[in-house]
């Protein structure tokens, strides 16, 4: 008898050349998945990312929650960037609900947006550092990101899962004094980052082991449907905040980074890039900002689906284009939520730029993906 | 060469400069950070909440009417809001129950605190809740009345040195 085992499981037949090895699950350098690769010597001859170790069945579990209870559970995938990975259900149920939102919350929430994507590039950054054994940049946006992050706790009063964007605008208006004090740590955030070009990005150890590491041309970027920096670093000019504004996006005057290269270099470059061009969206939106008037819509105590109804929207996040497919059929609970996330469309890449790598590429060309594993699975 | 040479000197020089900067990591828990007002509140008339730390609840005993909506609120987050029978006598709550939060389950989202429409359940600025046991973390009606003593201070200044924290 013969039992079809499923291909992750099933016994490879040994071949003098080819080695199989298991990089993770709970390998440092994998975070919560694993990557099946096998190589001969040291040349990867075939990867195969094998991400589900941290499902949460985030999707099924709005099911059963109304609209508002929803919010919490729904940034646990990725809480540093915990703004943005609500904000297109947030639009979503707004546009199911069919609330307009006040002018300041949505210049709010845009300020609430650019610096949650800072503190998770950030994060990020620091994990990419220290795989590439700079340990310099492990410490300094690890630190760094506390300005930001303080800035945050100050809006939101919560460090990391800060549950401040709501159906009808956010949780609460700014505390007083904000504008200046984000101002100053916006300004030396930036200040901070530039030095890290020196010490990083013009560094030629850095330079000599991400260049022409794989590389993920035009076509294919397209081809694969990668999203966020690692499209950008691939020379496709596509950023949503600027093709697709939501919210006050529109009225401010987003500039997009792209890198014509698409090798690792490139799209761990392409983040830092951003983090500069959101310090300047956050100055504009602070100037541009009513300076009073409500913040948050006053809802119904259970907000209620107008009858059948479906929307998609969608965000740029911090890994890329972000959506949410809501289905309401008129209760309190929404029937039907699906995420499409940017970790997991970029993730599919991975196989085609590892075929033929040197092994100790993958650090730097896995991460520089710009992958959450958390968000991946959901 | 000469190029690669320069850059490695370029990147070693930068991060000698920090040797003179002020240290930016916080002392705790000799330094304490300091946080915008008392913590986190919610306006039932207008709808809008007060920016301040998501910490440890506060319930006011002499507010609370024992209708359970936190209790509602919590139960698609967490679950850690208990009604529980409180001794004293209050007018207002004939019912004498009073939510019990239990701090290994709560998330500290503030939806409760949204909740609650006769400004009953606030959250301060209290972060320091570890227990040696399960049951140390679960608060009973009469300690969260207890207005918590906090002492921070310190607040993120920004210098030509560098940033720091005092
Ligand atoms: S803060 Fe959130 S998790 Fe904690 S008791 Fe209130 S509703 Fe429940
Ligand atoms: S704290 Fe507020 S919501 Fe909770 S039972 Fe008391 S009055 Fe009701």
């Amino acid at each position: 008898m013969t039992v079809e085992l499923p291909p992750g499981l099933a016994l490879q037949k040994v071949d003098e050349r080819i080695m199989t090895l298991n990089v993770g699950p709970q390998h440092p350098g994998s975070g919560h998945m694993r990557i099946i690769v096998q190589i001969d010597g040291d040349y990867i001859v075939a990867c195969d990312p094998d991400p589900g170790y941290v499902h949460r069945g985030e999707e099924k579990m709005a099911e059963y929650r109304n609209y508002i209870t929803n919010i919490p559970h729904l940034e646990r995938p990725v809480i540093h960037d915990s703004c943005n990975a609500l904000y297109p259900y947030v639009l979503g149920v707004e546009d199911l609900l069919g609330i307009e939102v006040t002018e300041r919350a949505k210049y709010v929430r845009v300020i609430c947006s650019e610096l949650n994507r800072c503190i998770y590039t950030m994060y990020w950054l620091a994990i990419y550092g220290i795989f590439l054994g700079h340990s310099t940049m492990f410490m300094w946006p690890a630190g760094d990101r506390e300005l930001l992050i303080d800035l945050m706790e100050k809006i939101s009063g919560a460090r990391v899962t800060h549950s401040h964007f709501v159906p009808g605008g956010v949780r609460n208006d700014l505390p007083p004094n904000f504008e200046e004090v984000c101002l100053r740590q916006v300004n030396y955030f930036e200040k901070r980052i530039k030095e890290y070009a020196a010490v990083f990005y013009d560094n030629p150890i850095l330079i000599s082991r991400t260049q022409d590491t794989g590389v993920l041309s035009r076509e294919d970027a397209i081809r694969l449907g990668t999203t966020g920096s690692v499209l950008r670093a691939s020379g496709v000019d596509y950023d949503l905040r600027q093709k697709e504004p939501y919210d006050v996006y529109e009225e401010l005057d987003v500039h997009t980074n792209v890198m014509k290269e698409g090798d690792s270099y490139a799209r761990s470059k392409v983040p830092w890039l951003d983090m500069m061009e959101s310090c300047n969206i956050i100055r504009q939106a602070l100037q541009k900002m009513p300076k009073s008037g409500s913040v948050r819509v006053k809802l119904k105590p259970n907000p209620k689906g107008k009858g059948l109804d479906s929307v998609y929207k969608r965000v740029e996040s911090g890994r890329g284009s972000l959506g949410c497919y809501i289905v309401s059929d008129g209760k309190v609970e929404p029937y039907r939520l699906k995420l499409s996330v940017g970790s997991f469309r970029n993730l599919i890449a991975l196989p085609y730029l590892l075929k033929g790598e040197k092994l100790g590429n993958m650090p730097s060309v896995y991460w520089s993906l710009n992958y959450w594993p958390v968000e991946a699975d959901r | 060469m000469t190029n690669t040479a320069t850059g490695i000197i370029r990147a070693l020089n930068s991060g000698i400069k920090h040797i003179a900067t002020k240290r930016f990591t916080l002392r705790y828990p000799e330094e304490k950070l300091k946080f915008v007002g008392d913590g986190y509140q919610f306006d039932p008339s207008t709808g809008v909440g007060i920016a301040g730390l998501k910490g440890r609840h506060m319930l006011f005993h002499d507010h609370c009417t024992g209708c359970q909506l936190c209790s509602i609120a919590c139960e698609g987050v967490a679950e850690a809001i208990a009604m529980v029978k409180v001794p004293d006598q209050q007018q207002q709550n004939k019912k004498s129950i009073m939510p019990q939060i239990d701090y290994g389950k709560c998330v500290f989202c503030g939806l409760c605190v949204d909740a609650c429409p006769f400004y009953a359940l606030y959250m301060t600025n209290d972060y320091e809740l570890s227990s040696f046991s399960k049951e140390g973390l679960i608060y009973t009606p009469a300690q969260l009345a207890v207005k918590p003593y906090v002492e921070q201070d310190s607040e993120i200044i920004i210098t030509k040195w560098g940033a720091t924290h005092g």
